[in-house]
């Protein structure tokens, strides 16, 4: 196990001219690299990953039937059926079937006009149990803890949580494994730099959280986990990095102010944008870190992340109906910045992390970091825009759909859909 | 007395000009007495072929596998995806656990894994690898003497022919994408039967011959002026010459006679539509013709596609593929596994051991073809639901006549895939110490499969 770093910042001069600020004073620094982390999804059920539970009584969302749907939509069985069949050559074993997105009034985009079309509906949770932090400090509102505490507040969770992406035990969840597997094999890293400046870290009033990245890439050891120990450079971003004031009581850090900040998030939609965010994490005797990240997130990014990650890939993997998870993160959204009476524009959300020690280096990777400081000033200017999750550098997606433009048949409201004479394949 | 010729002679001559080179035919004076190898100690030539199947098979996040024996070493059992494979369960080696080391790099899905593993390097970008695939460099060193360097099968009845074999990163080999397409290379006009008594050279392949070599100092004077880039173009080029200028040679020369090569029928196209049926009855019929172009010493090495990375294959009937269901099937919490995945991979298997059993069909000498060659199988990812590129299904499978000490089960435990490709190489000759790049660059190959 990797001792506690416990150093002064001695001579923030020297410091500050390496490329490193040294504002703050810290007496004790711990520092750490995310090997996980996911949305915070209560998972109600005893066994498997999508068995019935207090979370979600009917189990996990069923597939939809496709060929319901499309008829639905207008189209006849003939069309629908040929439409979903692996031997039309219009389908894309890998993009999917264009034309799924033409399902709309006058055949439109339901992904990029989702209200074109009524709402599917999507069963989201009912029962009481939620992970994250309790926002707002009312305890009257949202989940009750696992552990008791009340007032947990996660529309997200409320909203997907029954979603077959984001249902399952903790690390097993399609969506949750499907990402983590991508940073733990090099995609991003997330390092964060815990300080004090007390005697006891495990009881201090003056703490800061950082949550930085890193191009330094996560190395596994013989075994598949994430090694020990390792040392990550962090990276000045404008666009990734978060610091949190709080305090520690017996190990568990809790935000003192919420703050606005922005994670790494392991999602199609990169950007983990919060407003009154906070933290409740646990320093673990064994030096390991858990705990939560949480606040109030715009929840439109959220459905363009799905949308842009290729709308008829999602739907038919994930069993969703894009439009339904459109139409439940409007419903549930529960924060406006412009206040109570404001258009509800955010949702409240928390991410579930498992942190180990690291060795965490200042940017110029001259020296460990001995506090917690802002590197914004250090980054580079870079867009500002949200960020999706690159399907594929070769792949431009456009609308919800990835368009060949050298094939003789493009999907379109217009588009004629007839199998050929001697089709053969499903039957179904 | 002592020949003063060699097996390795060459008699060389002039035709309209130029010269003419002309391998000496296989003399019953080369051979031992049975037939069965050079009087000279060389064995009968061993095959190297790659044979690739699209998604991997089936593990599950909790550690359970379909795949994966408990026993390590000789005599493993027969887990549920590897029944297919039974019969030929002492000619066959399985690795587990061996992994793609990014580096960094992002995995690139249905890419990372089998670019991985065939160049050493996790690539920068999908369609490309970062090298050659290593089936080029086998090519080289025991491919030679034989009318096909390499021969490219696609047997997956994809919209687009899938090959994984490449020189330069960049270009992909053509392959024969149809039962009629490799029966008519392989059997068609210019092969000769090695066991016709009534064979002459044909003066026009002479002729071709000749004029393609008469063009060697024109290309090397026009490779001097070029830049980097269009001297790899260029040598891309001229490989396909060379090889051509290689197959013309061998068909100059009489071929030494091969009992267990009967020239095939002309197969029948498969239907449309790429059912797993389909793909591998595809398969078993491309592995037949496979088997005695190499019996017939057409070639010496092959790479061989079931399904490609991104399968486009299905259970008849389905409207989903396979590709759909191994991302959005949930594990059933009573198996412990994803059930129609399995059952697809074991479908997809069974290509695989139809395959097998193509090669080992061909008696060949006191064993089979199989015996004496070494094919080396493997997929694009380990866990296919998240593209997982640890746990990669490999297999090497024949004896490679006897130089694969096969019938064993070895555990990565996190190694990089990089061992079981150089394991690879030794094992058929290639001479090659050490492959890959950064974290999978390795010079160890494993040596409880080496005899």
């Amino acid at each position: 196990m990797r001792a506690h770093v416990m150093r002064l910042c001695a001579a923030p001069l020297a410091v500050a001219m390496l490329g490193a600020p040294c504002a703050a004073l810290a007496a004790w620094t711990k520092t750490y690299v995310v090997e996980w982390n996911e949305p915070a999804m209560y998972y109600g059920a005893k066994t498997g990953v999508t068995d019935p539970g207090t979370d979600c009584p009917a189990g996990t969302n069923p597939e939809p039937d496709w060929i319901q749907v499309l008829m639905k939509a207008g189209y006849t069985e003939e069309e629908a059926k040929w439409l979903r069949n692996p031997a039309n050559p219009t389908r894309s074993p890998v993009h999917g079937q264009n034309q799924m997105a033409f399902r709309g009034k006058n055949r439109a985009n339901v992904y990029v006009n989702p209200e074109s079309t009524p709402d599917p509906g999507l069963v989201g949770v009912t029962g009481t149990i939620g992970e994250g932090i309790n926002l707002d400090g009312d305890e009257s509102t949202g989940f009750t803890s696992p552990d008791g505490e009340k007032g947990i507040d996660n529309m997200f969770y409320k909203t997907l949580g029954c979603w077959k992406t984001y249902r399952g035990p903790r690390r097993l969840s399609s969506g949750a494994l499907q990402f983590n597997d991508a940073m733990r094999n090099g995609s991003w890293t997330t390092v964060v730099v815990v300080s004090g400046k007390g005697d006891d870290p495990m009881n201090d009033d003056d703490v800061l959280v950082g949550f930085y990245v890193s191009d330094d890439k996560l190395v596994k050891d013989g075994n598949g986990n994430i090694a020990w120990d390792y040392t990550f450079s962090i990276k000045p971003s404008r666009r990734y990095e978060a610091i949190f004031p709080a305090r520690s009581r017996n190990g568990v850090i809790t935000s003192t102010k919420p703050v606005d900040g922005s994670l790494r998030e392991p999602a199609y939609l990169r950007d983990l944008q919060l407003t009154k965010a906070q933290v409740k994490l646990t320093m673990h005797p064994d030096g390991t870190l858990t705990g939560y990240v949480g606040g109030y997130r715009p929840w439109e990014p959220v459905y363009w992340g799905w949308v842009n990650a290729r709308g008829p890939v999602i739907e038919v993997l994930t069993w969703v109906e894009l439009p339904a998870v459109w139409y439940a993160l409007k419903r549930n959204a529960d924060y406006s910045p412009d206040g109570p009476y404001g258009k509800k524009t955010h949702i409240s959300y928390a991410l579930w992390l498992s942190a180990i020690p690291a060795y965490v280096m200042t940017p110029d990777a001259s020296e460990e970091v001995t506090s917690v400081v802002s590197y914004k000033d250090l980054a580079p200017s870079e867009d500002t825009r949200v960020a999706f999750e690159a399907i594929s550098s070769r792949i431009r997606v456009v609308d919800g759909i990835v368009i060949d433009p050298n094939a003789k048949w493009q999907a379109g409201p217009n588009a004629v859909i007839l199998p050929p004479k001697n089709a053969t394949g499903a039957a179904q | 007395m002592k020949l003063r010729f060699t097996r390795r002679s060459m008699l060389k001559g002039m035709l309209g000009g130029a010269s003419v080179y002309v391998g000496l035919p296989v003399l019953d004076a080369f051979l031992n007495g049975n037939g069965t190898a050079f009087a000279d100690g060389a064995k009968i030539p061993v095959r190297f072929g790659t044979y690739f199947w699209g998604l991997g098979l089936t593990d599950t996040p909790a550690g359970g596998t379909r795949w994966v024996p408990s026993k390590i070493g000789p005599g493993y059992e027969i887990m549920p995806e590897l029944e297919a494979i039974a019969p030929f369960k002492d000619k066959v080696s399985v690795f587990s656990g061996f992994r793609v080391i990014g580096d960094g790099r992002p995995n690139l899905v249905h890419w990372s894994g089998h670019a991985g593993i065939l160049t050493g390097v996790a690539p920068a970008a999908a369609t490309k690898f970062d090298g050659p695939s290593f089936d080029t460099k086998v090519a080289d060193a025991i491919g030679i003497g034989t009318r096909f360097k390499t021969i490219d099968i696609d047997a997956s009845v994809s919209r687009q022919p899938v090959s994984y074999s490449t020189r330069t990163g960049t270009t992909f080999a053509s392959p024969d994408a149809s039962p009629l397409a490799l029966y008519t290379r392989l059997f068609g006009p210019g092969f000769q039967d090695p066991n016709s008594d009534d064979w002459k050279p044909d003066p026009s392949i002479m002729l071709r011959q000749s004029v393609l070599s008469a063009v060697t100092e024109q290309r090397h004077a026009l490779m001097k002026g070029l830049s980097h880039a269009d001297r790899l173009k260029l040598d891309q080029y001229f490989s396909a010459v060379r090889d051509m200028e290689n197959q013309l040679a061998v068909q100059l020369q009489k071929p030494e006679k091969r009992e267990a090569c009967v020239i095939p029928q002309p197969p029948k196209d498969a239907p449309p539509g790429a059912s797993v049926d389909v793909v591998n009855e595809n398969t078993r019929v491309m592995a037949r013709l496979l088997a005695m172009a190499l019996a017939c010493n057409q070639s010496r090495v092959f790479t061989f596609v079931h399904t490609a990375g991104t399968s486009e294959t299905y259970m008849p009937g389905s409207s989903k593929i396979y590709h759909q269901i191994t991302h959005d099937e949930p594990t059933d919490a009573q198996l412990g596994y994803q059930p129609e995945t399995s059952k697809l991979a074991s479908e997809v298997m069974k290509g695989f051991g139809a395959f097998l059993a193509e090669l080992d069909a061909i008696k060949e000498g006191d064993g089979t073809l199989l015996d004496n060659t070494l094919v080396m199988a493997f997929s694009d990812t380990g866990y296919a639901k998240i593209h997982s590129i640890d746990n990669i299904p490999m297999f090497l499978c024949g004896r490679a006549g006897g130089r694969h000490k096969a019938g064993q089960h070895i555990a990565g435990k996190g190694d990089a895939v990089t061992r079981v490709s150089l394991t690879a190489m030794q094992i058929v000759g290639a001479p090659v110490g050490e492959f890959g790049a950064g974290s999978m660059k390795t010079s160890n190959p494993i040596n409880e499969v080496m005899a």
